[in-house]
């Protein structure tokens, strides 16, 4: 069973590899009892593996987990429950057919008190009481709110013993008066001596409710266990996203006053489920530029990808490409007025990849009917693949081999030279360089900048604004689904964090 | 220290690999029906003869193993062109149902001139197949409805149709069995003077070459291929989804209509409800082992057509239950996919790195 006083909780030099990805490196923090801990990191930081060792769905390669001293081996998750750690994911752990009290009987196996439903409902009762919450422990979990389903899954993991909670974005889907009732009872949990971990995308919270905070940066804590007191929302902004220093970055040659490649005005879309994704969105790119689009993820940026590229249809607005109103034009034909995409998942997005490099370097191209109205080559495909694989010095990669073999670096070498070919007059990219080691990502910057050089232009969208700022000839801030600015290319990290922070 | 075990894809599975796997899993295959045959009584001496030689080497018994691929390789095809864009058809039999009502629908109402009215016949079924796979696709696609269930479901309605039609209108008052009127002698497809064996087995075998052609060669075929394979890559790249989509699943359903046709005008030349049963799960077994590749289709369908063949035999000759030679040709299938999978993987053992 759960340890009644946990004091600290010691991460320490934790590493994990996926094959040849390393995705946390010599990463750790430490959380003691009574305090909130935020956890910032953009999407692929490492946040969710760190947390997955923490509760025993992955086993570290390296480092240790230390309570109170004692180095503790959590292999599986119900080891991390048996030590009271417990974790609330941003999709409940609830079964809907069955009451909250029930559901808490169901997860009990190792409370045999908590088995029996009046005990449960009470313990329930108890805990919501507690936090200032309320619970009714009888009501079945489909008729329950988001909200409402949070706090049931909050009171379950907390009443099976956990000590150490760990809350993965729970405001994401609250209102703003829900999520103020959320972290005041947070702050309760803390009060009561329990231990919380926050992750979360909002700096106002970690500012406002989280003693301390670490950040990851691709797989690397960049800074642990800070206190939050001295720090402002900027300061943390800056953390998360990096900085360049203006000597690094690489600025155009060109004169940036060329002509409209790509007008966007007041471009409007939504998600699947209704809600607005992004809203009132404006975009310029001349001839020659890279423009940026910074912002925190999960802001609309996949999304604006998509409405520009007609894989979304667009509520309002228009688009033109180099004078040509597309805004009504399938994926083809906005493809063979030569926009081009470079997607944030390959795996999903760029690349099928159980079948050969050849038939993935081809797709476009066949699409359009250039390799052929009817009938395809498959010798010419092959020799085609053959020239570019030599061409782009794509490593490992042979026309017959199966794509999922390449490496992260060579598949996005794959999409590069798929994508920025010779009818290329835009290129709309998402996270280019995401998940690729130094060597790649330099091979990334180059292509992107010869598109430029030859008279094209680069929309590149990136959560990660060292990119950002390396590439950029102009930078626009996405915030909420909106611009909310613009800023030259030599603008600092704490002005752009300044903007990406605002409205919010 | 623990050790793991891991299943490893291979890169490239090689020809010779692919093919010793196949004649591997046969024998595997049949080495475990005989000692099943044994158990159930059937003499040793006696179970080359009736396994092998009687179905592949001897004339009348090559002749029947021959005719009744002629649906299953257009079964086969069927699946493999629908799986190929990830569509489950699972409504082989109601297809070929259709089919056959369709061109016993042109013989009845006596379309077009006796000269080639076969030909129209072999059209409308067709063309009936593909109507009938029409509606699911048409439901996926605009409603998200489970092709799974609807396939399957409208095979019933098919069956109910026939029924519908040969208890009704369409019956053959000369006969006492629920059966159509026979089609006149013009309208049957030739006898090859080979058992009965008929000129339908030219019309599947066309029909595994034009598939393979489409498969293999055409823009369909390769748009098809990335399409199955993921689907949002399709769309992101501009490939023409509806339309590739809509191409190979009509035509899958083409090929069981097709089937359907083929046993009205070649081997039963009326309707009756024997027709094309089991039509559904040979087709996917087939379209499976072959790996979803037409030219393979036709091998692994006469291999099929044998083993069925083999289990009449047995169950005539021997008094052997229908359980024993479904069982047997579980068998046989269930060997050759496992020899595939092992071909198509290798197991790995890798040592746990310890914490």
């Amino acid at each position: 069973m759960s340890k009644a006083n946990f004091k600290t909780l010691h991460l320490r030099g934790l590493c994990k590899r996926f094959g040849e990805c390393t995705v946390l490196e010599n990463a750790g923090f430490e959380l003691h009892s009574g305090e909130v801990h935020a956890l910032l990191g953009e999407n692929g930081a490492g946040k969710s593996t760190l947390m997955n060792l923490l509760t025993g769905v992955y086993v570290p390669d390296q480092g240790e987990i230390v309570l109170d001293g004692q180095p503790c081996s959590i292999r599986k998750p119900a080891d991390a429950m048996a030590h009271g750690i417990g974790m609330v994911h941003q999709h409940y752990r609830l079964v809907e057919r069955f009451s909250v009290a029930e559901n808490l009987v169901l997860a009990a196996d190792r409370a045999p008190e908590l088995q029996r439903l009046p005990v449960a409902a009470k313990a329930l009762q108890e805990t919501a009481e507690q936090l200032g919450l309320a619970l009714d422990p009888y009501a079945r979990v489909a008729d329950l709110s988001v909200a409402e389903r949070q706090r049931a899954e909050i009171c379950k993991v907390l009443a099976l013993g956990a000590q150490i909670l760990i809350l993965d974005e729970p405001t994401a889907v609250l209102t703003d008066t829900e999520s103020e009732s959320l972290l005041a009872a947070i702050q309760r949990m803390a009060n009561a001596g329990k231990g919380v971990i926050l992750i979360t995308h909002k700096l106002r919270e970690v500012v406002a409710h989280s003693d301390r905070v670490t950040i990851l940066r691709q797989g690397r804590a960049v800074a642990s266990n800070l206190a939050t007191e001295s720090l402002t929302q900027a300061d943390i902004a800056q953390l998360m996203m990096g900085d360049v220093a203006v000597s690094q970055r690489q600025p155009s040659n060109l004169q940036t006053n060329g002509p409209d490649l790509l007008v966007a005005t007041g471009l409007s879309a939504s998600r699947n489920d209704g809600s607005t994704a992004i809203s009132n969105i404006g975009i310029r790119l001349r001839r020659g530029e890279i423009v940026g689009v910074a912002g925190v993820g999960g802001h609309g940026q996949p999304q604006l990808c998509e409405a520009l590229m007609g894989l979304l249809p667009i509520d309002s607005g228009s688009i033109q490409l180099d004078g040509f109103q597309i805004s009504q034009c399938s994926v083809s034909q906005r493809r063979s007025y030569g926009l081009r995409y470079i997607p944030a998942d390959r795996a999903t997005n760029a690349l099928a990849l159980d079948l050969p490099v050849s038939d993935n370097l081809a797709l476009t191209k066949v699409a359009s009917g250039s390799k052929g109205r009817f009938w395809i080559s498959r010798k010419g495909l092959f020799q085609d693949a053959q020239n570019t694989i030599t061409e782009h010095r794509i490593a490992g990669a042979s026309p017959q081999g199966l794509t999922r073999l390449l490496s992260g670096g060579n598949a996005q070498k794959l999409v590069l030279a798929r994508e920025l070919d010779n009818d290329c007059v835009v290129a709309i990219t998402h996270s280019p360089t995401r998940g690729l080691d130094v060597k790649s990502c330099g091979a990334v910057h180059t292509a992107l900048r010869e598109l430029t050089s030859r008279g094209g232009a680069v929309l590149l969208i990136s959560e990660d604004l060292e990119e950002i700022m390396t590439l950029s000839d102009r930078i626009l801030v996405m915030n909420t689904g909106c611009i909310t600015g613009e800023l030259p290319g030599t603008a600092s990290a704490s002005e752009i964090g300044a903007l990406m922070i605002g409205g919010h | 220290m623990a050790f793991q075990f891991a299943l490893q894809r291979r890169a490239n599975t090689s020809f010779l690999r692919s093919s010793l796997t196949f004649s591997g899993g046969l024998l595997l295959g049949l080495l475990l029906c005989v000692a099943l045959l044994i158990q159930a009584g059937v003499p040793a001496d006696m179970l080359f003869d009736d396994l092998v030689w009687q179905v592949f080497f001897q004339a009348d018994g090559l002749a029947q193993t021959l005719t009744l691929s002629i649906p299953l390789i257009l079964a086969g095809l069927s699946a493999a062109l629908a799986l190929r864009v990830k569509f489950w058809n699972i409504g082989i039999e109601g297809q070929l149902w259709l089919g056959a009502i369709a061109a016993m629908a042109v013989s009845i109402y006596g379309v077009g001139s006796d000269s080639y009215r076969w030909a129209l016949m072999l059209v409308a079924a067709m063309a009936g197949g593909a109507l009938w796979i029409a509606v699911p696709l048409w439901l996926k696609e605009r409603f998200h409805a489970s092709e799974l269930v609807v396939t399957l479901l409208l095979s019933n309605v098919a069956f109910q149709l026939m029924l519908h039609l040969l208890f009704g209108a369409w019956r053959d008052p000369t006969q006492s069995f629920p059966i159509s009127p026979a089609i006149s002698e013009p309208e049957r497809l030739l006898k090859l003077g080979f058992g009965n064996l008929h000129t339908g087995l030219f019309a599947s075998i066309g029909m595994v070459f034009l598939v393979m052609w489409i498969m293999e060669r055409s823009r369909f075929g390769f748009q098809s291929r990335i399409l199955g394979s993921n689907r949002q890559v399709a769309e992101a790249s501009g490939i023409a989804v509806g339309t590739t989509l809509v191409v190979m699943v009509l035509l899958s359903g083409a090929m069981a209509g097709l089937a359907g046709g083929l046993l009205v005008a070649g081997t039963e030349y009326r309707l009756t409800q024997h027709l094309g049963w089991n039509m559904t799960f040979s087709g996917i077994v087939i379209a499976f082992i072959a790996r979803l590749r037409p030219f393979w289709v036709l091998p692994v369908a006469v291999v099929l057509a044998g083993v069925y063949n083999a289990g009449a035999t047995l169950k005539v000759f021997y008094g052997l239950t229908e359980a024993t030679v479904l069982l047997m040709q579980g068998i046989v299938l269930l060997s050759l996919l496992w020899c595939q999978f092992i071909a198509a993987f290798s197991i790995d053992r890798r040592q746990e790195v310890s914490v």
